[in-house]
Order: structure tokens, then C-alpha cells, then sequence
């Protein structure tokens, strides 16, 4: 192994000293995100497969209890900071306080959920630790021999996917998309280990957050389309605003979201944001829905992964059925009024 | 290691000078799915591929133009590309960048993002030490993997942020106000940081003027395009490449289609609500 000459930028790594699988955990305004509760299950799974314990990593301030949340998901131990100088997020700041986890702690995985910030984190720290990361994966494995982490991602346009491995450097990296794999169920009878580290050695911010600002969506009080499990699309078969209105009624009585094809955004019912497909967004919710939706292949690209695929169509030869799981020939309107009164009357308190 | 890192004393060291932006731009090849691989490396065969400006870089490009027509100063976009870059590092020229550069060099073949991210900020450190912003697009679209910006900013030990959509430049102070917006948290957090910073700019803002063929042209002609080899830069092959490049890809596989049940309900819609309600009860996806 030492025999085989690196990049001298590069620290000399003893792969043996490397042990444990770790999951940094991200949280804000004291909630944790769904991304990293499901991270903590395939930990687990990957951590019993070769034998090491699953850590969470929390950074802030006034983090409180929300430290012992990973123990009730799953994880054995909780290594956290809490700092009045993380109480703002600035990325290489968080960043470079993980790497000093990191180096001392050594161990051989470290994942984090590919949220927006998540994205954003875990390629300063992999870069500064010079180790290989992977971003986006849909999977994982690990081999029990190598110990080898197993990093499956999409690429080239989502028809190939490609297994990346890091043979010869520690710890392996990656980031995961959300919702690929399921929340560990919360057992608040889990015992587990919680370590508090202090903060030294990190660099200077040279920056501040100055203040931060929601906003109100124009379109509707609804979630975007790449974040809710249920995706109501209307498609150009609901043949107006009126009809796209029927489908936020049913997307709201089953507790989802309202999404659209390229026509109907390029027809203005709804903002381009709600785009789905191949230049929109891609989902992969639990649940799709398609009304009025034909099913061409720049849509299907993007829903392609959904879990489950509904639609409505009153022609029998949609291409969308092909694609579908579930699928009701009817026009429209009968069929979205149906379902409401479905759902009305199974929720009526009796 | 000492050696590769910009002291945080150097920050605002071009203060009162002009401003000077790096804007590092990707080839990326405008049909992905109709691409070959290499058959050992499993990487993307980008040579004789016609190579397009990575689309989120153009909106990278406009948010630095925008910079350059409120504050005067330069542009400057670097790319490392095969030889065949040129061409869009022209139309970059065409958009209103200033100056171009062609990272190219056969040792540099085969690079993750990590020897990428180092050839790329070795290369700002060399040619432009007093910059004083890098701009760069959110993600490449053959890509997807966003690494670059924050790899580039770890390699220069340099503040970044990521999803930016607007920049106020106080060049007295040598300071910038950063607006950025996350769009799966649905908030606008406004930050001020020191100069040099390094930040990426969200995909849906800033959409970018047109390129403007005439100056592409006399980009052409007039060589405003340069290319640097490793013979000026000088980095140890070690570090570049594939050899400096921790991640392999070790296989690739046909994404599988996941198999639809393709159940198909005609008659009565009340009947088919039902239906459809008891099936997705049954999957465990909505509640009773
Ligand atoms: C380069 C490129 C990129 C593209 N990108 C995208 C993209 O990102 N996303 C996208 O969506 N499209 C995209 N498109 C467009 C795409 O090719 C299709 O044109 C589009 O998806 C069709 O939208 P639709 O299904 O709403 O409309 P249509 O194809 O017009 O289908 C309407 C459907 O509604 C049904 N219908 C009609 N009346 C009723 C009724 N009363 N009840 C029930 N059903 C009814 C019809 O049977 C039909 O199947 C792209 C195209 C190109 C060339
Ligand atoms: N080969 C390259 N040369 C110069 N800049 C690049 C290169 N690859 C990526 N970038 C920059 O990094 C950004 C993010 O790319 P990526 O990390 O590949 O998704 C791009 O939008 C470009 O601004």
C-alpha cells in the first residue's frame, strides 16, 4: 500500500484506522430533516454489515434535546457541538468543525442527506479531508471484505446508473438523496452514547448572515413539487385554469401537491416552477398522480421514479398507462369529483 | 500543503483595485443519453463530442456580467476542456466575458471532481492570485454533482456560498453582500462576506443575455481565447488525472425501468374511485 505513490497534497491514510459509520445530521429551527432519519437506517444496515456502530454528527447552538433524537432512530451514538459561533449556518464554518470530527474520530463512512445545505457541506469537507465523495446517490452498499463503500447514483441523463467506489482513501463520502430510502420508525426507549465535543481550530467566517426572509408562493399555499409524497399533475386534458383548480382541491384532500406539464405551464395555469419532466423538475414521490396527462417521454423522465404511478385519462390508448400502476379511463371531472366524494365521506366523523 | 493555501491575510489584498472575477465554466455534452463511454474508465467520451456551454454556467456568466456592468472591472472564464473547448469558450467571449482560458493537457484526462476542482484552482491561483470573486453555475447537467464550487473553495481555503441570486459589491469595504435562495427550505437568506469568496448562483436565476455572434467572431479572430498547458501550470501528475482522482467507477448498469402493475379500471367513476382509494390504502400510502 505505501509503496504506491500519491498525490503529495494528499495525507498518507491507514484504511484499518478508519471504523464506524457516521451521518451528519441536519436540523433547523429545532426539527431534524426527514433526509437524515432515513440516512440513520441504512446506516445501521450498512454499519451491522461489517460490524461498527452508527454515530450522528449535530452541529449548532441551543441544540437542547434534539441531541438524543438519532438514539431514537437508530443511531448508538450522538457526537455533537453546540457553539453561540454555529448559531448561524455559514457553510465552511460548519464544514470545517465536521472535518475536526473527522479527524479525530477517524471513521471510514460519512453520509449526509443531499438537501440544498446538504449539497452545499459535504463536498468542502470530503475535498478538505482530500477523500473522495459522491453526490446524489439513490443507494448504497458496503463490501464486507473491502469494507469498500458501494456509492450507486444515476448519471448521463438518469438511463445509466453508475457504482463509484473509493478504494484507497478514508473516510468514504457521499451525498443521498432524500426519500430514497424509508424513516426508521422513533423508539424513545433506545439507549446510546452522547458525546460533546467543543469547537477549536476553525478558520475565520469572514462573513455573516445578515437575515433571512420566507417567501410567500404566489401560486398557492401548497408545497413545491420536489418535496411532497403526493403529486397531483395536471396535464393539458384538464383543458384550463378551472380544471386545474379541481386538482388542487383533490391534491389538498389527500394531503399532497399540485404539479403540471409542459403545456400547461407554457399556458401560464400554473408557474413554471410546478414543471415537471425532462427540462422541469424530476420527483420520485410516493405517489404520482396524472390527470389529463398523455404520457410523452419528456414528461415520463421526469416521474419515472415515483413509487406509485396514478392516472386519469379518457383516452384508452395514453401512452401514460403504460407507466401507470393504477389507471381510471374516464373523463376527468367525473373521475376527480368521484374521488373527492370518496374522500369526503371515508373522513366524515362518524 | 502550506503551499496550495491563500492566507486568509491576502483577503481584500486587490481592495480599490479593479474588480476582478473568475468565472469557471464546463463543457458539457448537450446529448446525454446518446454519448459513449469508455469501456474501461466508464467515463464520458468527450472527445469528437460537440460541446455546449454547461446551460446553468450561462446564468453563472450573467450574474458576474451583471457585477461587471454596475461595478466596471473584469471577466474572466477559464474551462478545462479537451482542445475542442475553444468554440465555446468563444460564445462565452460573445456573451461579454472579457477574456477566456483553456485549461487542456492529456495529463489531466480522466479527472473526478477533485482533481478537476485542484487543476481549476491551481489555476486561478497562478494566473489571477488578486481576484477577488470565482462564479460558478449550481451544477453541470451531465453531471449533476455540484462539488466543483465548494472543492475549488477547500483547495484555496476561501469562504463560499452556494444558490446566490444577487451581489452587492463594496469595493472600499472589499466586502460583498450575498443573497441566496434554498429553494427546498423556501427562504432568501441574505449574507456579507469578505472578498475573495467563492459562491455558485442558483439555476433558475439570473437568466443570461444573448450571445452575441459578432463578438464571438472577433474572438475567434482576434485569439482571445488562450490555452494553458501543464508546461506553464506545472502541477504534479500525481495530482491531476485520473491518478489524482480517489474515486473510480467501479461499474454501470442500465437503470432498470421499475415494473408497473398497469391495473386499468373502466366504468363507473364512483366504482373506479373506490377503487383506486381501497388499492392505495392497501399500498399503505394513504391513510383510512
Ligand atoms: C425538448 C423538449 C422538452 C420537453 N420537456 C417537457 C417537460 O419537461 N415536461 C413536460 O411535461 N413536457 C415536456 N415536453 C413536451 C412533451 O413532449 C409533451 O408535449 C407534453 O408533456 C404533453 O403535455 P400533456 O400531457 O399535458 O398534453 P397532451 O399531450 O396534449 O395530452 C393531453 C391528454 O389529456 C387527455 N384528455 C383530454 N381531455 C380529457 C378529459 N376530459 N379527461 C381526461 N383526459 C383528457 C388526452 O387524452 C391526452 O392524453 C418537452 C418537449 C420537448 C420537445
Ligand atoms: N471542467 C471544468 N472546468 C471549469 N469549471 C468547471 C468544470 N467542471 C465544472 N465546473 C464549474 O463547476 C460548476 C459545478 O459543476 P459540477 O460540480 O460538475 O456539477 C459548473 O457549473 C462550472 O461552473
Amino acid at each position: 500500500m505505501s509503496s504506491v505513490k500519491i498525490c503529495p497534497e494528499w495525507p498518507q491514510v491507514n484504511k484499518s484506522e478508519y471504523k464506524g459509520v457516521w451521518v451528519y445530521v441536519e436540523h433547523r429551527n429545532g426539527v431534524i430533516k426527514d433526509g437524515s432519519l432515513q440516512l440513520i437506517g441504512k446506516a445501521r444496515e450498512l454499519a451491522s454489515k461489517i460490524n461498527v456502530d452508527v454515530s450522528a454528527i449535530m452541529i449548532g447552538h441551543n441544540l437542547g434535546d434534539l441531541v438524543k433524537e438519532p438514539i431514537y432512530y437508530g443511531a448508538d451514538r450522538v457526537i455533537y457541538i453546540d457553539d453561540e459561533a454555529l448559531s448561524v449556518y455559514i457553510p465552511h464554518i460548519y464544514a470545517s468543525a465536521i472535518v475536526n470530527l473527522v479527524n479525530k474520530y477517524k471513521p471510514e463512512v460519512v453520509l449526509f442527506a443531499a438537501t440544498k445545505r446538504g449539497r452545499e457541506l459535504a463536498p468542502y469537507v470530503a475535498n478538505t479531508l482530500r477523500a473522495g465523495i459522491t453526490a446524489d446517490c439513490t443507494d448504497l452498499d458496503i463490501d464486507v471484505k473491502t469494507r469498500d463503500l458501494d456509492q450507486v447514483r444515476p448519471t448521463y441523463g438518469g438511463n445509466i446508473l453508475a457504482h463509484i467506489r473509493t478504494p484507497n482513501r478514508r473516510p468514504q463520502l457521499a451525498s443521498v438523496r432524500p426519500n430514497v430510502f424509508p424513516t426508521p420508525p422513533r423508539d424513545t426507549s433506545r439507549k446510546g452514547e452522547i458525546i460533546k465535543e467543543s469547537l477549536n481550530n476553525l478558520p475565520k467566517p469572514n462573513g455573516v448572515l445578515l437575515g433571512v426572509k420566507s417567501v410567500t408562493r404566489g401560486d398557492s399555499d401548497l408545497p413545491p413539487v420536489e418535496k411532497a409524497d403526493l403529486v397531483v399533475t395536471a396535464g393539458r386534458g384538464v383543458s384550463g385554469p378551472e380544471g386545474v383548480k379541481l386538482l388542487i382541491e383533490l391534491a389538498k384532500a389527500l394531503g399532497g401537491t399540485i404539479g403540471g406539464t409542459k403545456k400547461v405551464t407554457d399556458a401560464g395555469w400554473l408557474p413554471t416552477d410546478r414543471q415537471i419532466g425532462q427540462t422541469g423538475k424530476t420527483i420520485r414521490p410516493t405517489v404520482y398522480i396524472g390527470v389529463g396527462v398523455s404520457g410523452a417521454i419528456q414528461h415520463i423522465f421526469g416521474i419515472k421514479e415515483s413509487k406509485i404511478i396514478v392516472a386519469i385519462n379518457s383516452d384508452p390508448n395514453a401512452p401514460i398507462f403504460e407507466y401507470a400502476d393504477y389507471g381510471i379511463i374516464s373523463d376527468y371531472r367525473q373521475a376527480v369529483q368521484a374521488l373527492l366524494e370518496v374522500l369526503r365521506s371515508m373522513r366524515k366523523p362518524s | 500543503m502550506g503551499a496550495t493555501v491563500i492566507s486568509s491575510a491576502n483577503a481584500g489584498s486587490n481592495m480599490g483595485k479593479e474588480l476582478t472575477i473568475i468565472v469557471p465554466v464546463k463543457a458539457a455534452v448537450p446529448n446525454i443519453t446518446a454519448v459513449r463511454l469508455d469501456p474501461v474508465t466508464h467515463n464520458l467520451v468527450r472527445e469528437g463530442v460537440p460541446l455546449m456551454l454547461n446551460p446553468y454556467d450561462r446564468n453563472a456568466l450573467e450574474f458576474a456580467l451583471r457585477l461587471k456592468d454596475k461595478y466596471g472591472g473584469r471577466v474572466i472564464t477559464l474551462s478545462m476542456a479537451p482542445p475542442s473547448g475553444k468554440d465555446f469558450l468563444e460564445s462565452t467571449i460573445g456573451m461579454g466575458a472579457d477574456e477566456a482560458y483553456l485549461i487542456t493537457d492529456r495529463v489531466f484526462a480522466g479527472a473526478d471532481t477533485l482533481a478537476t476542482s485542484y487543476t481549476v484552482a491551481m489555476t486561478i491561483k497562478k494566473l489571477f492570485p488578486g481576484f477577488n470573486l470565482v462564479v460558478m453555475g449550481e451544477e453541470t447537467t451531465d453531471s449533476t454533482t455540484a462539488h466543483m464550487p465548494a472543492q475549488v473553495a477547500s483547495w484555496l481555503s476561501l469562504p463560499y456560498l452556494y444558490y446566490v441570486v444577487d451581489g452587492e459589491v463594496n469595493m472600499e469595504k472589499g466586502t460583498i453582500k450575498l443573497t441566496r435562495y434554498l429553494e427546498d427550505e423556501g427562504v432568501y437568506e441574505e449574507f456579507e462576506y469578505n472578498m475573495p469568496v467563492i459562491v455558485s448562483v442558483y439555476k433558475d436565476s439570473n437568466p443570461p443575455r444573448d450571445i452575441s455572434l459578432n463578438r464571438k467572431i472577433q474572438a475567434k479572430l482576434s485569439g482571445l481565447v488562450k490555452s494553458v498547458t501543464n508546461n506553464e501550470l506545472k502541477l504534479d501528475p500525481l495530482c491531476v488525472g485520473l491518478r489524482g482522482s480517489p474515486t473510480i467507477v467501479a461499474k454501470i448498469e442500465d437503470a432498470k425501468p421499475i415494473p408497473r402493475k398497469k391495473q386499468i379500471f373502466k366504468g363507473d367513476p364512483r366504482e373506479a374511485a373506490k377503487w383506486l382509494i381501497e388499492n392505495l390504502i392497501k399500498e399503505g400510502v394513504i391513510k383510512p
